[in-house]
């Protein structure tokens, strides 16, 4: 298989590192070879957090820029910032409301490069169920519904299933059904 | 039966460690080694294993207690980051002489960046000074590996050896398969013999060059250690370009040239940069015309290269001294090379559009903060109110981002809060100026190294403010117990240590306790603490502000939330904004004023003290 190269980003403390688990786990259920990298420390109070995951036969576990096929942000901000990993004809998946993102002066440049990009009120939908801390598993449920990338939307709730611990269960179902629904909604 | 699972590179080395059968693991959280002790927790107990396992005060301790179990013949470890190997730098360089009858293996975690560190040292560089072999792992899979090669090294020639992931392994994720783990079955004995145990200089230069020779049978070891030191020449071809690399720069390396399909670039893998394989070396540099050397984050490969006309690497300009050497900054260093020795270039075009069209975003700066409710914050609110004048001298933990609140000028090294508090003080004394100073410290920190120079300041009578921010954790590397609080590393009690009668013990009269989230009271102990300094018979004023992490533990922390909002008294002053910084607390475009944010909201109710005109208010 060819190297699927993902970045991650957001703010410390938006669960960025549970995203990229289950997208790890998920990979290597399924056979593939898993490579990430994730930020600790003093960075993960509050301030930009980046998590690179590569799937394939990679030695590195960095993202180099310019060879990322997937963007997931978290936080609009951080969508931006991350431009420059994507690759040409990548995607981005965004945090944000509709009608807002991308920014105009970006565009041009996303259109340019064929990147797509698609966003979803995640941190509204988690909310609205009452875990406003799950925005990360509405993304996520979001991302599964274009059906890109090597994972599926069945693979990443089997997943989802196995990482949450019992009293988070039900609700982290929901979160990220929601977002597929959102997301199938789009797409259809 | 085998297992798979997702290891974080710290995990790898954990699993290496018990792969090995290590029995005794020490440590000292410190980022970006944290994770590996804990992870050794997990695999034990998972296994049922006897390995005895401890967070050590510091890294000293560490490697000291460590040391004692490899020379009663068993294995040991001890892990840390590198600024922590500064702190063990007296042990390490004694114990090399030493030797040991067992296995020590020191694992020494680089920050190339520096993401969450002091400084951007090369533990290589350490290794070659204490004169003790280093393996530099590439990945969490090599770092597995190469811990068991560790304590194969150190048994077999009797010397302490250090394993030196760097960030992008420890925190790096991969899956790997694993069988079921024996821990070694070595019972502890120790052989008396003061000449080498305790070896006065005389004899220290007897062990001197046993050692030397040691690390000349390493070294020859190395040259002919195919699985890390190994290079893809053909046989007697020629190259106008090949590249040397160890460690993570080596993996990045690996995969630009696979991706570029560059066969005709040599790759030379150093994966023990000491004792130096300088024959392989040779071998390599013989076939190529120019050598570019990629190495995080010093020169230590590069320095042991002797023909330095055919080098190009930091020493000649063509790779930065400082920060860490990601993907697209080796890709660009590699690219410049290809460009000014006329060879083919390499296909990206280093995404400069892209990086220009971010610049002029504009997008915020994101600087870490203080958690919401974090009961520092209150802390610095009511130092930084009373004794605004004051020299701050701070240390390191979550609270150096009392900084964002001016609460924090200095922060040095582990325990200078105090030993720079009583040399601030004795530098202004000594011009007969009266300058106040409010030294702030973490309890974790104050275990580490606070005792020493605080006793120091008592004995040499010096007269400061003390705030130890006791918050019963060690937070910023992620949530480790501490020795107030007495549960040790496998989760049992151990016997919980006063942090009130260490500080007595250290001869300060002058000791208060306070809840920083009842600012008031803080405030009038500050006053009461202001004073005793000043008074002829006073000196050092310690306050130990306890309140509980609200991360670790919430519920202690915050029993009973206090809904707050603010009213439309707020004038918009941003006086809550900048001296509180609170993550909840922002200023609202729609309401025109500030605003709290209900989902980072702990509902600490510090907040309730500190609007000058009174508009946080309870809900």
């Amino acid at each position: 298989m060819e190297t699927v190269n993902f970045v991650l980003g957001g703010l410390g403390g938006q669960g960025i590192l549970f995203m990229t688990k289950v997208l790890a786990q998920a990979a290597m259920k399924k056979g593939l070879r898993a490579m990430g990298a994730e930020t600790h420390g003093m960075a993960q109070r509050g301030g930009s957090v980046i998590s690179h995951l590569r799937l394939g036969d990679v030695e590195s576990s960095l993202v180099r820029t310019g060879s990322a096929r997937f963007l997931l942000a978290l936080e609009e901000n951080e969508a931006y910032r991350n431009i420059p990993f994507l690759i040409r004809g990548g995607s981005i998946y965004a945090n944000a409301k509709k009608d807002h993102f991308p920014r105009p002066e970006v565009k041009p440049y996303l259109d340019k490069k064929g990147i797509i990009y698609r966003s979803v009120p995640a941190e509204e939908i988690a909310m609205s169920l009452g875990t406003p801390m799950s925005s990360n598993l509405a993304l996520l449920g979001f991302f599964s519904a274009f059906r890109e990338g090597p994972l599926t939307y069945e693979e990443l709730r089997e997943t989802i299933d196995q990482v949450s611990p019992d009293r988070f269960k039900e609700m982290n179902f929901k979160v990220f059904d929601t977002g597929y629904k959102e997301g199938s909604k789009e797409r259809s | 039966m085998m297992r798979e699972e997702i290891f974080l590179g710290n995990g790898a080395v954990a699993l290496g460690l018990v792969e090995a059968g290590c029995q005794v693991v020490t440590s000292y959280p410190g980022t970006p080694s944290s994770e590996i002790l804990p992870e050794v927790v997990r695999l034990v107990k998972s296994e049922g294993l006897d390995t005895y396992v401890e967070w050590s005060t510091n890294e000293k301790v560490a490697l000291d207690n460590a040391y004692a179990a490899a020379i009663s013949g068993k294995r040991a470890a001890c892990c840390m980051k590198q600024v922590g190997l500064n702190v063990a730098a007296d042990s390490l360089m004694s114990a090399a002489y030493i030797g040991t009858t067992g296995a020590l293996v020191i694992v020494s975690c680089d920050d190339p960046g520096p993401h969450s560190s002091q400084t951007e040292q090369d533990t290589r560089l350490m290794a070659r000074l204490a004169k003790v072999p280093v393996l530099d792992p590439s990945n969490p899979q090599e770092a597995r590996e190469m811990a068991k090669l560790a304590f194969d090294l150190s048994e077999e020639f009797k010397i302490p050896v250090i394993l030196r992931p760097a960030i992008r392994v420890c925190h790096a994720r991969q899956n790997l398969t694993y069988g079921p783990l024996k821990s070694s079955d070595k019972k502890a004995s120790f052989k008396k013999d003061p000449g080498r145990w305790a070896a006065t200089p005389r004899f220290r230069f007897i062990l001197h060059g046993e050692l030397n020779e040691k690390l000349r049978k390493i070294a020859r070891r190395f040259e002919t250690l195919a699985a890390y030191n190994f290079h893809d020449l053909e046989p007697g071809k020629k190259y106008p370009l090949g590249i040397i690399a160890g460690g993570v720069p080596y993996s990045v390396m690996r995969d630009i040239l696979t991706e570029e399909d560059r066969k005709d670039i040599p790759l030379l893998k150093i994966g023990t940069p000491y004792p130096f394989p300088e024959g392989l070396a040779l071998e390599f540099m013989a076939a190529c015309e120019k050598v570019m050397v990629i190495e995080e984050t010093d020169t230590v490969i590069e320095y042991f290269l002797r023909d330095r006309e055919k080098v190009l690497g930091r020493l000649s300009g063509h790779v930065p001294s400082e920060g860490e050497l990601v993907p697209q900054v080796i890709y660009g260093l590699v690219s410049n090379v290809l460009k000014e020795l006329d060879l083919k270039p390499l296909t990206g075009d280093g995404d400069q559009e892209a990086f220009e069209l971010v610049k002029g975003l504009d997008l915020p700066i994101r600087r870490p903060t203080l958690c919401a409710g974090c009961p520092h914050r209150a802390s610095f609110f009511a130092i930084r109110k009373g004794r605004a004048k004051a020299i701050f001298t701070s240390d390191i933990g979550c609270y150096t981002l009392g900084l964002n609140l001016g609460g924090v000028d200095t922060c040095l090294d582990m325990g200078a809060a105090i030993t720079m508090a009583s040399g601030f003080y004795h530098a202004f004394a000594q011009d007969h100026v009266e300058q106040p100073i409010v030294a702030t410290i973490g309890d974790s920190t104050f275990f580490h190294s606070g005792t020493a120079g605080l006793l120091n300041a008592v004995y040499n009578k010096s007269r400061f403010i003390l705030v130890i921010l006791d918050n019963e954790i060690t937070a910023m590397t992620g949530m480790q117990p501490t020795p107030g609080i007495g549960i040790r590393a496998d989760g049992s009690k151990g016997n919980a240590i006063s942090l009130e009668r260490v500080v007595a013990g250290c001869g300060v009269d002058f000791i208060e306790v306070v809840d920083p989230y009842d600012i008031k009271s803080m405030s009038g102990i500050l006053k009461k603490a202001t004073k005793y300094v000043k008074d002829p018979a006073g000196g050092v004023a310690v306050i130990i502000a306890r309140h509980p992490c609200v991360i670790a533990n919430r519920k202690e922390a915050i029993p009973e939330p206090i809904k707050v909002t603010v009213t439309e008294d707020c004038v918009e002053c941003s006086f809550c904004l900048d001296r509180f910084e609170c993550p909840a607390l922002y200023k609202d475009e729609e309401l025109g004023h500030t605003a709290v944010n209900e989902i980072l909201c702990t509902g600490c109710g510090v907040c309730l003290e500190i609007c000058p005109k009174g508009a946080i208010v309870e809900a």
